[in-house]
C-alpha cells in the first residue's frame, strides 16, 4: 500500500490560461457579487484563482491523488494576492503536493499552486486542502 | 493595540439550485454533487450542496463590500459544514487587530439557526 506522504511533491502539469474579463463579470454575477470593478472587468473577485484552477486544465484531484471522487472534500482554501489579473494576461499554472497527512482517519492533502503572468510576474499563490473520507464513514 | 471592530453583516438571499448551477458554469466545477439531483441524493449528502468555493465567493462579496479589495493581501477559509438549496447565508466580519500596516480580519459564513458553514480569516494592507 502506498504511503500517504509519498504523494508529497508530486507536481502538476503547468498549464496556461488566458485571462478574459468576462470571466471576472460571469463570476461575479454567480455569486451575487455586483461590484461594478468586476462588471466592467477592471478587477478580478478575490476566489478567481480557483477558477483558472478548475478551467484552465482537465486536471482532476481524484485522477492526480488516484483516490475515488466521491470521497473528496474542500477542506480549505487560501489566497495571498502580489498583483492583479488583467484582461489579455496569460497565467500559467504550476503546482506541487506540498503536504499529505493522515489525521482522525482521513488523509489531507494541500496543493499549492502559483500564478504567474507573462512577465514571469508572480500574481498569486493558492493553497488548496483536499479532505479524502475513508471507506467506513461512507456507509 | 485597539479592540476588535465588528464589521456592517452582509445577508444573501436564499440559496436556490439555479444559482448552484449557475455558479457550476462559471467556475467550470460541474460535479454531479452540485448539478445532478439524482445523483446528489443517492450520496451520503442526500441531495445537492452548494460548492464551498460560492460560499468563499460570499466571504470574498462581503471582503469588498467592507474593504477596498484592491488592498486584500490575503484570504484563508475554512470550510466546516455543507450548504443546501434554501439556506439563508449571512456574513459577519471582525477587525481583530490593526498593525501599522495591515487589518488582520476575521470572518464567518453562518446561516439563519447559526450553523457556521465556513470561517475565514483576511489581511488587507493599509495604502
Amino acid at each position: 500500500m502506498v504511503q500517504i506522504n509519498e504523494k508529497i511533491g508530486m507536481t502538476i502539469e503547468p498549464y496556461i490560461f488566458g485571462v478574459e474579463k468576462g470571466k471576472f463579470r460571469e463570476l461575479a454575477l454567480a455569486i451575487g457579487d455586483e461590484k461594478e470593478e468586476y462588471l466592467s472587468g477592471e478587477l478580478a473577485p478575490p476566489t478567481f484563482p480557483t477558477i483558472i484552477e478548475f478551467q484552465g486544465s482537465v486536471f482532476s484531484f481524484s485522477d492526480f491523488l488516484n483516490v475515488r471522487d466521491d470521497q473528496l472534500l474542500h477542506g480549505e482554501q487560501e489566497y495571498h494576492y502580489f498583483s492583479k489579473f488583467k484582461h489579455g494576461d496569460s497565467i500559467t499554472v504550476t503546482g506541487i503536493v506540498e503536504n499529505a497527512y493522515k489525521k482522525k482517519s482521513k488523509n489531507f492533502f494541500v496543493i499549492k499552486r502559483e500564478f504567474r503572468n507573462q512577465y514571469n510576474e508572480i500574481i498569486a499563490v493558492s493553497r488548496t486542502t483536499i479532505i479524502e473520507l475513508i471507506q467506513e464513514e461512507l456507509k | 493595540m485597539r479592540d476588535t471592530v465588528v464589521l456592517e453583516p452582509v445577508q444573501k438571499p436564499s440559496i436556490t439550485h439555479t444559482q448552484i448551477v449557475r455558479y457550476a458554469g462559471a467556475a467550470g466545477d460541474f460535479h454531479p454533487l452540485h448539478t445532478v439531483v439524482p445523483f446528489a441524493e443517492q450520496t451520503i449528502f442526500k441531495g445537492v450542496i452548494a460548492h464551498g468555493m460560492m460560499i468563499k465567493g460570499y466571504i470574498g462579496q462581503a471582503i469588498g463590500h467592507w474593504f477596498d479589495v484592491e488592498n486584500l493581501i490575503y484570504f484563508k477559509t475554512r470550510f466546516q459544514a455543507i450548504t443546501r438549496p434554501g439556506e439563508k447565508i449571512t456574513i459577519f466580519g471582525k477587525i481583530e487587530e490593526e498593525t501599522l500596516e495591515l487589518w488582520n480580519c476575521s470572518a464567518q459564513a453562518v446561516n439563519e439557526e447559526g450553523e457556521v458553514k465556513a470561517s475565514a480569516e483576511f489581511n488587507i494592507k493599509k495604502c
